[in-house]
C-alpha cells in the first residue's frame, strides 16, 4: 500500500496532561469527493501507527489551518466544531493490540486545478479511558436497581448521578405532569371536556417507553458523560441509544430487552483521559 | 443544481416517442488509497411520454472520455435492469475516475428500457409452479425464450449444492490460475478460503424459500420472478439472491410467509421485443 508518513508535532499541549511522545501519523486514504449533491468534502484518513484503536473510546480532529496549493482555505468557516465521535472500530477490535488507530480529518473540497493539499495543522483529541481509573463505570445487575440510584465511585467522582426508575415512580411521574398540563389548561380557559381530551392526549405521547427500554434520570452537571453501553453475560458491548425527554433519558437497545445479569458501562471525559497530540501535514498530492 | 445535458431522440415506438436523460447529480468520488481509485458517479432521470409503461431501465456506456483525453469506459459493463419503482425513477451510472485536471467529461450510450406490454410472452404465469419440485416448469413462451427454470425440493436442492461444492480438482485449477495471473500463494489460500465460507451459507436455504434451478445466462433473461398466492396477488418476498457457479445459478426467494401448495410462478422475461434501446450523448461538466 503506498502511503506516505507525515510529521506529526506530537507534543505535550494540551487539555490534558500525559506526556505524549512523538510519533509520526501515516496518510492511508485520501477522499476527495466532488458533487453537486450532497457531502461534498475532502477526506483525509491518519493512522497513527502508536496508538492501538482498541485503547481509544472516542477522537475528533481539530483543523486550525488547512490550504491547498492554489492558495484556497479548505476549512469550513460555517462548520460547527466536531463532537467526540465514538470508535466504532474498537468495539470490533477484538481484543487485537495490533491494529493501529485512524481519524478522519474533514475539510472542505480543493479546487479542481489544485494537484496537492498544501498544508494541514491542527489536533487529535483522543478519549482514552484507560488514562482514567475513574473513566468507566460498570455496573453489575443494574435492572435489579430500578427506583434506586446507581452507586459507584468512577460516578461520584465525576459527580454523575443516575437513577432508575421503576414502573411505579414513572406513573406517578406521569400523573403529576398530567396534573400541571391539567392546571395549565384551565388557567387558559379550556372547558373540562377539552382538558380531558388535551391531557389524555398529552399522556399518551409523554415518557412513551417501549417494554424494552429502561428510563432514567441522569444528573451531569459538568457533562462528563461520553457514551452508555450495555455489557450482556458474554462481554458483548451493546450501544445504547439515549434520549431525552421531560427531563428523564430513556434508554434504548432497539427493541433488544436487556438481560437481568447485563451491566450498565457509563464512560466519562475527565481531565486525564482526554488527550491531544498537534500534528501537521505537507504536500498532501490528490486524488 | 440539476441541468439537461441532452435530450436525444428516437423513432417514436409504442408510446415511447422519445426518451432524453436528465443529469440529477454527478458525483466525482476520488479516491487514492493503494490500490483502490475512486469512480465518477451519474444519477439521471429519463424524460419522454410513455416511460410509465417500462417496469424497468438500464443505462449501456458505450464510450466515456474526458476532456484530457482519459478513456472511462471499455464499454463491457452491462449493468442489470433497475425497477423504475425504485428510487423514484432514477438511474445510476458509473464509469471510471475522470483525470484531476480535467474538467468536463463525454458519456455516449443507450438507455434501455424493458416493457412488458410490447411482447405478450414477456410475462409468463406458470400455474401451480411449485406442485412438481425437481422438474423444469413447463410454458411455450418459456420454450420461445429458450429459458429453463427447474424449482427445486429441499433434497433436490441438497443435491445441487453438493455438485456446486469445490473439490479438489478445482482448487488445483484456481491455484494454477491464480499463480499464472501473477496471485501470491497467501492471497490464492485466502480467496479458496473465502469460496468455502460462501458454501458454507449456501447449506441450508430459508424456511418455506422457492429455489430456482438454471444456467447464468437463463436468469441473465429474467428481470423479476414473482410467486403468486392463491388469490393471484404477489406474495411479500424479503430476500431474493441469486448463486452463480460457473454456469450453474439457483435463485432463493424468501417469502414473508411459506406459499400454498397451489401458488403461481411469474417470471418476467426480458424479451427482445419488450426491450427498447434509445441513444444518449451526454457533456458532463465536472464538480
Amino acid at each position: 500500500m503506498k502511503r506516505f508518513i507525515a510529521l506529526a508535532l506530537f507534543s505535550a499541549s494540551l487539555v490534558a496532561q500525559p506526556k505524549a511522545k512523538p510519533g509520526d501519523v501515516a496518510v492511508v486514504q485520501v477522499n476527495d469527493r466532488r458533487t453537486n449533491g450532497s457531502f461534498s468534502q475532502l477526506m483525509i484518513t491518519l493512522e497513527l501507527p502508536g496508538i492501538p484503536s482498541i485503547d481509544v473510546g472516542a477522537m475528533r480532529v481539530l483543523v486550525s489551518q488547512a490550504v491547498d496549493d492554489s492558495g484556497q482555505s479548505l476549512l469550513d468557516s460555517e462548520a460547527r466544531e466536531p463532537e467526540l465521535e465514538t470508535n466504532s472500530r474498537a468495539l470490533y477490535a477484538a481484543g487485537d493490540k495490533n491494529v493501529p488507530l485512524t481519524v478522519g480529518v474533514t475539510l472542505k473540497n480543493p479546487a479542481r486545478k489544485s494537484t496537492a493539499v498544501k498544508q494541514v495543522t491542527g489536533e487529535i483529541e483522543l478519549f482514552i479511558p484507560s488514562k482514567d481509573p475513574n473513566s468507566v463505570a460498570e455496573i453489575s445487575k443494574f435492572l435489579s436497581f430500578s427506583g434506586k440510584t446507581l452507586a459507584h465511585r468512577a460516578l461520584k467522582a465525576n459527580g454523575v448521578e443516575i437513577a432508575q426508575i421503576s414502573p411505579t415512580q414513572l406513573a406517578a411521574e406521569k400523573k403529576r405532569l398530567g396534573e400541571a398540563k391539567r392546571k395549565e389548561y384551565k388557567d387558559a380557559g379550556y372547558d373540562d371536556e377539552t382538558i380531558n381530551s388535551l391531557v389524555s392526549s398529552h399522556l399518551e405521547s409523554l415518557l412513551n417507553i417501549e417494554e424494552s427500554d429502561v428510563l432514567v434520570r441522569i444528573k451531569d452537571p459538568n457533562k462528563r458523560i461520553q457514551d452508555l453501553s450495555y455489557v450482556d453475560a458474554k462481554g458483548e458491548t451493546k450501544r445504547i441509544s439515549a434520549r431525552d425527554d421531560e427531563g428523564f433519558t430513556i434508554l434504548s437497545l432497539w427493541g433488544e430487552k436487556p438481560q437481568p445479569d447485563w451491566k450498565l458501562r457509563v464512560s466519562m471525559k475527565t481531565s486525564k483521559n482526554i488527550v491531544r497530540y498537534p500534528f501537521s501535514l505537507s504536500n498532501v498530492p490528490l486524488p | 443544481m440539476r441541468f439537461l445535458i441532452a435530450l436525444l431522440l428516437a423513432t417514436a415506438a409504442y408510446g415511447q416517442s422519445g426518451v432524453g436523460v436528465e443529469i440529477d447529480d454527478v458525483t466525482d468520488n476520488r479516491v487514492s488509497a493503494g490500490d483502490l481509485v475512486g469512480s465518477l458517479e451519474l444519477r439521471v432521470k429519463l424524460t419522454g411520454t410513455g416511460l410509465d409503461k417500462a417496469t424497468a431501465a438500464r443505462m449501456l456506456v458505450k464510450e466515456a472520455r474526458d476532456d484530457r483525453g482519459t478513456t472511462l469506459s471499455d464499454g463491457t459493463d452491462k449493468p442489470d435492469f433497475f425497477p423504475r419503482e425504485y428510487n423514484s425513477g432514477t438511474l445510476q451510472l458509473s464509469v471510471r475516475q475522470p483525470a484531476r485536471a480535467a474538467s468536463s467529461v463525454r458519456i455516449k450510450g443507450s438507455v434501455e428500457l424493458f416493457v412488458p406490454s410490447r411482447d405478450p410472452n414477456a410475462i409468463v404465469t406458470v400455474d401451480k409452479a411449485l406442485a412438481k419440485l425437481d422438474t423444469p416448469l413447463s410454458a411455450k413462451a418459456l420454450k420461445a425464450a429458450k429459458v429453463t427454470i427447474t424449482p427445486l425440493s429441499p433434497a433436490g436442492y441438497a443435491e445441487t449444492m453438493k455438485t456446486r461444492r469445490l473439490d479438489e480438482k478445482q482448487i488445483a485449477e484456481i491455484r494454477a490460475e491464480g499463480k499464472k495471473r501473477g496471485v501470491s500463494e497467501k492471497e490464492i489460500d485466502q480467496m479458496i478460503g473465502l469460496a468455502k465460507a460462501l458454501e458454507g451459507l449456501d447449506s441450508d436455504p430459508p424456511v418455506g424459500a422457492v429455489i430456482l434451478s438454471g444456467t447464468k445466462s437463463d436468469f441473465d433473461r429474467i428481470f423479476r420472478v414473482e410467486i403468486l398466492g392463491s388469490d393471484g396477488k404477489p406474495i411479500d418476498v424479503s430476500g431474493r439472491t441469486v448463486s452463480t457457479r460457473g454456469e450453474a445459478s439457483i435463485m432463493t426467494l424468501a417469502p414473508a410467509q411459506p406459499p400454498p401448495a397451489n401458488a403461481s410462478l411469474q417470471l418476467y422475461i426480458l424479451t427482445d421485443k419488450a426491450r427498447m434501446s434509445f441513444p444518449f450523448d451526454l457533456k458532463v461538466t465536472l464538480p
